[in-house]
């Protein structure tokens, strides 16, 4: 298939931040699940960032899965206590 | 979230995780949208997971209220006070007022239109290999490895795994907006 144009954009330092950030991954400590390592290290225009495109991924993700569930849902099921 | 989803606490109460699973599905968009107004000074991602499994623990302990949307609320209540005891764990000043405003109403939120799962698995279909790897890999860790391991088990540098997962999401976001699916402004920066 022909790939679509995707529109020209200026890299952000952060991005390669803010792109692991998006992700449904979070270390597990005994009590509580916490914060991403690199969270701490964004600037709050990162934070924000990384909270619109988590939003955005995870539409996608339980549009793309057969029980509509996204990473986010999948990570907590998956430790269920 | 349209429907009320209160008729599968009982269910959830007993264990069921399947019933547990089709809450999830339904209450975390509007559960995550509740803690945008913490989102630059917590991680709301650790937060709404975390907001998740206590309602899967305290479920058998829940007592409806009469209102419509109990335990929905109940995890709005509970994340936005994970929030704010992050917050203040963290913070030496003292939690902004805003934050500390009650709980919206739940917000609209609808199952993901099968159209649109049909034009974005064809998407996905179409991504090329190594963008679809990545995001691949992501999905199937189901958020238990950073993205470091992923990468390690891939054979790839992390930014080079990053750059995919970049690629990945910009390409899909491409292809749904050529196919006349409006997309998040997010999937394309």
């Amino acid at each position: 298939m022909t790939q679509p144009p995707i529109p020209p954009r200026t890299p952000d330092p952060e991005d390669p931040l803010v792109e692991q950030v998006a992700s449904a991954y979070r270390p597990m400590h005994p009590a509580r699940i916490a914060a991403h390592p690199i969270w701490h290290d964004l600037s709050a225009h990162g934070r924000a960032r990384a909270f619109e495109l988590a939003t955005a991924l995870r539409k996608v993700e339980a549009a793309l899965d057969p029980e509509g569930l996204s990473s986010t849902a999948r990570a907590v099921l998956s430790r269920l206590r | 979230m349209n429907e009320d989803l209160d008729f599968l606490v009982i269910a959830i109460a007993q264990g069921d995780v399947h019933a547990f699973s089709r809450w999830l599905a339904s209450a975390e968009a509007p559960l995550r949208a509740s803690l945008v107004r913490f989102a630059t000074v917590v991680d709301t991602e650790a937060v709404l997971q975390e907001a998740m499994l206590r309602i899967w623990s305290v479920a058998s302990r829940f007592e409806p209220d009469g209102r419509p949307h109990g335990l929905f609320r109940l995890a709005v209540r509970i994340a936005r006070n994970l929030a704010i005891s992050e917050l203040r764990r963290t913070r030496a000043t003292p939690v902004p007022s805003e934050m500390l405003a009650e709980e919206p109403e739940p917000t609209a939120w609808a199952p993901p239109d099968p159209m649109l799962q049909k034009v974005l698995r064809k998407c996905h279909e179409a991504l090329p290999d190594k963008p679809k790897a990545a995001l691949g890999a992501r999905l199937a860790s189901q958020g238990a490895e950073p993205d470091e391991v992923l990468a390690h088990r891939m054979q790839m540098r992390l930014n080079t795994f990053l750059q995919n997962i970049t690629r990945a999401r910009r390409l899909l976001a491409g292809c749904l907006s050529k196919h006349g699916v409006q997309v998040d402004p997010e999937l394309l920066s």
